[in-house]
């Protein structure tokens, strides 16, 4: 009898697996309850595989860009302020899985461990999101683009407030297009091109050989090159834009010279050019706060010298992501610390009042960042012209990214040097041609809006 | 402090729990009579009349036999007003199937305690009840419907009853008293042989989750006995590879595991039920959202299998902890009880019905939440249905019988710290 006594004390082995059992649930509760609550088959959020209820998502002038009124979800008012923001608000059935309503679901829902969605059963909706984007700003960025597909992403390079983001293709999710699906005209539109898009970047990566060459060579700035049209690098040959004879280190950044940055590229050599590209972020899963970019790409040829000197004039198997260029280019500007864009100004009432953080995202030497500086400040002052951007004091770089057999990408990154005006810009119109042209006049227009002019 | 003489352990705070628990259903009755459109005079009876049956078990009890410690009852009477709850906020109908389920457990319960207070009555009743729990079982196999997939209900028109629920009862019965007074070979190899005839009964009628729990008590029961780990891991690896053999040639088994920790990729189809657990029992928060708010409610199955995701849903992650450490109160109390048992038989039986609740609350627990693979068992006591209840307060008059009559623990601390070294337990041996 005693022995059976002392057996019964396997029952409390048992007791001890359940309460490790209830642990294990509890903790992935805590841990998982968001995504858990925040499925598409909850029916407190979502009818139909669509969010219904859920929380505000204001711009940053307090205009509505979403919201649940009587049990439906609405947009922001005008069509094309809808477009223009259609990526970053994001579609209810969360196809745009970087929009707001797909990224942050669990937050608009009003979800909180303790709470579950009992906030928003009773009130019908979550909690309210206010975004750093200007949603009027968007609609001139939509409207300057024009015909052109592509993406225009504008940021204060000094806090990472992003205040622009615009992506095309683009469709009113208030009258969703019948023929969204099947449309060619429509093809990628649930894709936020300035998050997830990747593009061949042409002449802006010489910002990235310019770094590795004031890194790498003390010589760079009494140094000249010779360029009559195109380069031979013994195993082929790379093509310029122009014939610009005999040129500095500046002038070949003004005129965006390929012969020149071939040549450096390849005088500094395939690893000392990957060495300052990954340092900037190229090749890696770069993460915008909450939100993962597409990773730029750079991987310069290591047997053929032409690839090389392609590569460093950004064509070849050259990749770059539009959100990307901007904390480059913010990095640039902020003398070293590029900040990773932040659509978010504020999740319910506490983040309102701690704010957030900024991350930074690409960081540089600041001497190097420093003669950037000065180099994207000669490009519009000596080559572009101010009268390109109008009391802007807008430094930068033009890309002309060239495609087999199509027109060009145009793609231009800059910012103002104006201290009341510390933002930042990225734009790229596809199949627009020359840098020069399209793109650099959306960035102007975009910028001037933020100017008030 | 510690100097006060030694008295009996204060009654009040029997009475204390009772007023406490009183309260919660009086509020939970209060939300189900609430949400009606017309009130309801019937469901006022079905719900205050379940209290007061309570108080009145309580009461009569305590006159009879003079018995102040009803923990056990309480707890059952907790969980199956919680279950009788959830069937109210459905409709009346359910909630009165479900009231007549409890009385029906109840009498069950009484009776089972009465029939065992006897050593000559629990022996002579070994060979009716083996034989009647597999003839049972057979006309079951005969006579099947196929429910879910599984073949274990009878319908017999109004009623529709699950034998298997009512064999769980007699199969711990037959193990406890055939291995209770020797360890015979010859004892032990009809058990054996019993177990197999039963467990192979419930694979054949495809119920997969119950012939697991026979196992697993057939595994504690021949411990309690043998004590042998060695020829116990045989017995595990033999079924293992038993099982691995079923899952290997039954695909609807082999589904049940496709799943298992890969719920979120099959969200839509094996992994349906899970899914939805988890997500509406993150929705509920730890209060819950109130009774009749959620929207687990309209999946199918959610008055039996996720019962447990309804109470975390509407009543909150609070009351689905409870519910499990409910069943964590029943087993401390059974080995408590266990160790003071006037017999091997009751320490055997109680040890079996509580390893056996523990672990059908397991299964369905941890296998809606995706813990365990997902067997379709219901929850003892909570869950809808008649033969479950009935199975539920069943293997709760094990745990009782084996305490009755129950010797309260020493209050006086101090005087045992001065003695050192008390005489451990007091029990009968």
């Amino acid at each position: 009898m005693k022995i059976t006594a002392k057996r019964a004390a396997v029952i409390y082995g048992l007791i001890a697996l359940v309460l490790a059992g209830l642990t294990v649930f509890l903790v992935s509760l805590v841990r998982h309850g968001d995504s858990w609550a925040g499925s598409r088959f909850n029916r407190h959020i979502y009818s139909g595989g669509a969010i219904v209820n859920a929380g505000t998502i204001r711009d940053v002038n307090a205009v509505i860009l979403a919201e649940t009124k009587n049990g439906k979800r609405v947009f922001a008012d005008g069509a094309n302020t809808r477009r223009a923001t259609l990526h970053v608000v994001g579609d209810t059935a969360g196809y745009i899985s970087t929009g707001t309503h797909y990224l942050y679901r669990d937050a608009l829902s009003g979800y909180s461990i303790a709470g579950g969605v009992y906030k928003l059963k009773r009130s019908g909706t979550g909690t309210d999101i206010t975004l750093n984007i200007d949603s009027a700003a968007c609609r001139v960025a939509y409207e300057a683009l024009g015909d052109y597909n592509g993406a225009v992403a504008v940021y204060n390079y000094k806090t990472g407030q992003l205040l622009c983001s615009v992506s095309k293709p683009t469709f009113d999710p208030q009258n969703r297009p019948k023929d969204l699906l099947t449309n060619e005209k429509y093809e990628g539109v649930f894709l936020d091109k300035v998050l997830s898009g990747i593009y061949t970047p042409g002449s802006l990566m010489k910002i990235v050989t310019a770094a590795c060459a004031i890194e790498n060579m003390p010589d760079i700035y009494s140094r000249t090159f010779e360029c009559d049209g195109e380069y031979e690098t013994g195993d082929g040959t790379v093509i310029c834009n122009g014939v610009h004879g005999k040129v500095s280190f500046q002038e070949a950044m003004n005129e965006s010279c390929n012969c020149a940055f071939a040549q450096i590229s390849i005088e500094l050599g395939a690893s000392k050019l990957l060495a300052t590209a990954e340092s900037l972020g190229f090749n890696k899963q770069l993460t915008a706060k909450e939100i993962r970019l597409a990773k730029s790409r750079f991987s310069p040829s290591k047997t053929s010298k032409s690839e090389l000197g392609w590569a460093g004039i950004g064509q070849s198997t050259t990749y770059l992501n539009p959100a990307h260029m901007l904390a480059i280019i913010g990095a640039v500007a902020n003398g070293g610390v590029g900040y990773a864009p932040d659509r978010i100004r504020a999740a319910g009432a506490i983040s309102e009042m701690v704010g957030r953080v900024p991350e930074p995202l690409v960081k540089m030497n600041p001497s190097t960042a420093a003669q950037l500086q000065k180099l994207l400040r000669s490009n519009v002052a000596d080559q572009y012209g101010e009268s390109k951007f109008p009391g802007l004091e807008m430094c930068g770089k033009t890309g002309t990214a060239q495609i087999d057999g199509e027109t060009s990408h145009s793609w231009f990154a800059g910012y103002s040097q104006r201290d009341d005006l510390p933002l930042a810009v990225v734009v790229i119109a596809e199949h627009a041609g020359s840098g020069m042209r399209t793109a650099s006049a959306v960035a102007n227009t975009v910028m001037q809006y933020f100017a008030g002019n | 402090m510690a100097e006060t003489p030694a008295r009996r352990q204060p009654r009040f705070q029997q009475i204390t729990v009772m007023l406490l628990m009183t309260a919660f259903q009086l509020v939970c009755a209060a939300c189900v009579l609430c949400r009606q459109e017309t009130l309801q005079l019937s469901m006022v009876y079905l719900l205050v009349g379940y209290i007061a049956a309570e108080w009145i078990y309580l009461l009569i009890g305590n006159l009879v036999t003079g018995n102040d410690y009803f923990e056990l009852e309480a707890i059952a009477f907790f969980l199956s007003g919680l279950g009788l709850t959830l069937c109210a906020s459905f409709s009346e109908a359910f909630a009165f199937k479900q009231l007549v389920a409890i009385g029906l457990g109840l009498a069950v319960y009484l009776l089972i305690l009465l029939l065992i207070k006897n050593m000559y009555v629990v022996r002579w009743l070994r060979y009716p009840a083996a034989i009647g729990s597999i003839g049972v079982l057979a006309l079951n196999l005969l006579l099947a419907q196929v429910h879910n997939g599984a073949l274990n209900w009878i319908d017999l028109g109004p009623v529709s009853i699950q034998p298997s629920e009512l064999v769980k009862v007699v199969f711990i019965f037959v193990g406890a008293v055939t291995l209770e007074k020797l360890l015979s070979t010859k004892a032990l190899w009809l058990y054996i042989g019993y177990a197999l005839v039963c467990v192979s009964c419930l694979f054949l009628m495809r119920d997969f989750g119950t012939a697991l729990i026979f196992f697993f008590t057939f595994i504690l029961i021949a411990f309690m006995r043998s004590g042998n780990v060695r020829t116990l891991f045989l017995i595990c690896a033999v079924a293992l590879m038993g099982a691995m053999l079923v899952i290997y040639f039954k695909p609807y088994v082999a589904n049940r595991f496709a799943a298992f920790r890969h719920v979120w990729e099959y969200a839509d189809t094996l992994g349906y039920q899970q899914t939805r657990v988890l997500t509406y029992s993150a929705s509920g928060g730890l209060c819950g959202l109130g009774l009749g708010e959620g929207y687990l409610r309209d999946v199918y199955a959610v008055t039996t299998d996720l019962i447990f995701g309804l109470i975390n849903e509407e009543l909150g992650i609070f009351m689905g902890v409870a519910v499990v450490l409910s069943f964590v109160g029943i087993a401390f109390f059974a080995v408590k009880t266990a160790k003071s048992a006037g017999s091997t038989f009751y320490a055997i039986a109680a040890v079996a019905a509580a390893g056996m609740l523990l672990f059908q609350m397991s299964l369905n627990v941890f296998g809606v939440t995706d813990l365990l693979p997902l067997t379709g068992v219901t929850l003892p006591f909570v869950s809808r249905g008649g033969s479950s209840m009935i199975c539920s307060w069943g293997l709760l008059a094990y745990i009782r019988a084996a305490g009755a009559p129950f010797v309260p623990p020493r209050p006086d601390i101090a005087v045992n710290k001065r003695l050192r070294r008390p005489a451990k337990g007091g029990g009968a041996t």
